[in-house]
């Protein structure tokens, strides 16, 4: 995807004098420049990756068009707009798509965004916050033997069952029938859960403790 | 006779089904862990059992008991609403794990699915006994509840192993033991036979999934028609009902009902609630490209009986407005004053794509397409917004009164307890667990 894409930066946009951009399109016309923009990025691809032209029936593939005459009417599109050229025979051969700059500049209506290609590698919040999506669960914080480890009562805390608890997580447990969420540490055999309130004490668990979920984060919404 | 076998091939296909136990009231106790080996049961808003947990199983509780007969049989039953938001996620949490295990997977129901897991042994390394005991303990482990799961040569037979031990069992049944397990099948439990056609097959000797199988092709063909040839070929391990991996995309009927408490007698009340079940019904036709040639409307009397009129349109549709006159007659033909309604229900029937209706010389064209235009703008102010934000003044009647009140009226937690940001309209997408921490 990055390979492809060198090259279509805006410097070399401005650079290039023979471009002409236009620059107020209707919204039914942007939309289909970039479809048309989308194709001849498809077959520079092509014609850059393997080092020819693709046939006819190729470009039927890559750019999902069923018919021949469909395909014939694309090529005739871009024959006129001087992006590939026809041979004798009438196989393809390569004009301004040979050189990815200019091939944009013909059709383009205004520069390509930089935000575009770095948007690629954001997280959503979802994502940033989550995971392993099919076994998150919310909880809401009621007691406050967390706060000095920042978790108040009222918050949200995400929590995942899908992860195996490690020493130092922060971890929702039941300890002899009764609910809470402290620090875990296992030293060796032993296991005790740590709260992050002087207030409370460290609890050995005496007969059981089940865990339920690991803490992934803490999220609080003030308004 | 049982000792003879069906076939010697011991995997030829390997088809799972998956189902989920006593799946509401597993998901209650997955998120309040407290009510773990307690008498749970859903369905608190409509006044009987929709799911009941294993220990109230064990109680004698079953699926449609009135509450109140409940309370005398399991006093200390905890009894909640549904709470089927959180249900879905758990569905849906539920394919995804089975998805990690094979792509090809039929969603057949909320708690149940099938998988083909041919061929997956080696991707595994091991038996297919160890596949289906891993996807049980993910499912176990990541959502809190158990589940069933039967393995064999075809869907019917699958569908057959998942019931066999529950909950939380696993029954493997290749080629060469089917026969063990189909002698003690009952004919009327095979799954697509229905107690008709079991009754018809005992009068031939046939008692168990065994006796059927055995039957010959001949005999089977004469007297049974395609779908009892197919589970037939099923039975014998030969698969033919493909796992459907694509969701349902189309549909025969669409159907929204609704119950209300206290029962009413209020004509524009009942109304309101029909054409509320109206709309629901348009908005599901219009999601997957649908128009109904016919519309069905019912009403439930405070004694459960029910009366209903069908109505044939003249013009294909899932726009409210051009069927609002015809629901009108529906219900001015079936509603009778001083009679207490607890339901009403829509179906839309006779569904067709809306592609591939044709219009005729005396529709109205032009005003067809303008509606269409607004409905467009409804779907997606409600996929904005949330349902509901645009709706016809004649359902509107159904907000002055609480869809269930009283005792029964209660909302799940889910619903009540809201963290800063939610509405009552969109909530986060994630179950929420109820312990105090």
């Amino acid at each position: 995807m990055r390979a492809r894409l060198t090259g279509f930066s805006p410097l070399s946009f401005a650079l290039d004098s023979e471009l002409s951009f236009t620059y107020n399109v209707s919204m039914a016309d942007e939309q289909k420049d970039e479809k048309l923009r989308s194709r001849i990025r498809d077959i520079s691809f092509f014609y850059h990756t393997k080092g020819r032209m693709p046939s006819f029936s190729e470009i039927g593939e890559l750019t999902g068009l069923q018919s021949k005459n469909a395909v014939s009417k694309l090529v005739d599109k871009l024959d006129s707009l001087k992006v590939v050229g026809k041979d004798a025979k009438g196989r393809l051969i390569p004009r301004s798509i040979a050189s990815p700059v200019r091939i944009l500049g013909s059709v383009e209506a205004g520069f390509p965004s930089p935000a575009e290609e770095e948007l690629a590698d954001t997280l959503s919040l979802d994502d940033f916050l989550i995971e392993n999506p099919d076994a998150t669960f919310l909880l809401k914080v009621s007691g406050d033997s967390m706060s000095e480890a920042g978790i108040l009562p009222g918050d949200m805390v995400i929590v995942d069952k899908g992860q195996t608890p490690k020493s130092g997580d922060i971890v929702i447990a039941e300890v002899d029938g009764q609910w809470t969420m402290k620090y875990l540490r296992k030293r060796g055999e032993s296991v005790t859960l740590i709260p992050a309130n002087p207030k409370y004490k460290p609890i050995k668990p005496k007969n059981e403790l089940k865990i339920a979920g690991v803490v992934t984060a803490v999220v609080r919404k003030y308004k | 006779m049982s000792s003879e076998f069906i076939t010697l091939h011991s995997w030829p296909r390997a088809i799972l089904h998956l189902d989920a136990d006593a799946f509401f009231a597993s998901c209650e106790q997955a998120i309040h862990p407290e009510l773990k080996g307690k008498p749970v049961i859903t369905g608190k808003e409509r006044g009987i059992v929709a799911a009941a947990s294993y220990e109230a199983k064990a109680r004698g509780v079953t699926r449609g008991v009135r509450l109140s007969d409940v309370k005398k049989i399991c006093p200390d039953a905890v009894i909640l609403p549904s709470d089927y938001e959180t249900y879905s996620l758990f569905s849906l949490r539920m394919f995804a794990i089975i998805r990690r295990f094979t792509p090809d997977v039929e969603e057949y129901s909320i708690d149940e699915a099938f998988a083909d897991l041919t061929g997956l042994r080696r991707n595994f390394h091991g038996p297919y006994s160890m596949i289906a005991r891993k996807m049980q303990e993910t499912v176990e482990k990541e959502l809190g509840i158990t589940v069933s799961i039967g393995v064999s040569l075809s869907k019917v037979l699958a569908k057959a192993g998942s019931k066999h031990k529950k909950p939380s069992g696993i029954t493997m049944m290749p080629g060469r033991e089917i026969h063990h397990y189909l002698g003690k099948l009952p004919i009327e439990s095979v799954w697509g036979i229905g107690p008709n056609t079991a009754a018809f097959l005992r009068k031939f000797g046939i008692n168990t999934a065994f006796d059927f199988a055995r039957k010959d092709e001949t005999f089977v063909a004469k007297h049974l028609s395609k779908p009892y040839h197919e589970v037939w070929h099923e039975l014998n391990g030969r698969s033919v009902y493909p796992v459907m991996t694509e969701s349902k995309s189309s549909y025969q009927s669409i159907s929204k009902t609704r119950t209300f408490t206290p029962p009413s007698k209020d004509e524009p009340f009942v109304l309101a609630q029909l054409s509320k079940n109206l709309e629901n019904a348009c908005i599901k036709a219009r999601r997957y490209n649908l128009a109904a040639t016919r519309l069905i409307v019912f009403l439930r009397k405070q004694d459960f009986t029910d009366s209903g009129a069908e109505l044939k349109l003249t013009c294909p549709t899932a726009h409210p407005s051009a069927l609002f006159n015809l629901l009108r007659e529906g219900f001015d033909h079936i509603f009778r004053s001083n009679t207490l309604y607890r339901q009403t229900g829509v179906v839309l029937a006779g569904l067709i794509a809306e592609a591939s209706v044709q219009y005729t010389l005396f529709d109205d064209t032009a005003q067809i397409e303008k509606m269409s235009k607004v409905y467009d703008a409804v779907d997606i102010l409600s996929e904005k917004f949330g349902k509901y934000t645009v709706r016809h003044a004649v359902s509107l009647p159904t907000k002055i009164q609480s869809q269930h009140e009283g005792e029964r009226g209660d909302v799940p937690q889910r619903k009540q307890e809201l963290f800063k940001g939610e509405n009552n309209r969109q909530r986060l997408g994630l179950p929420v667990l109820n312990v105090m921490v």
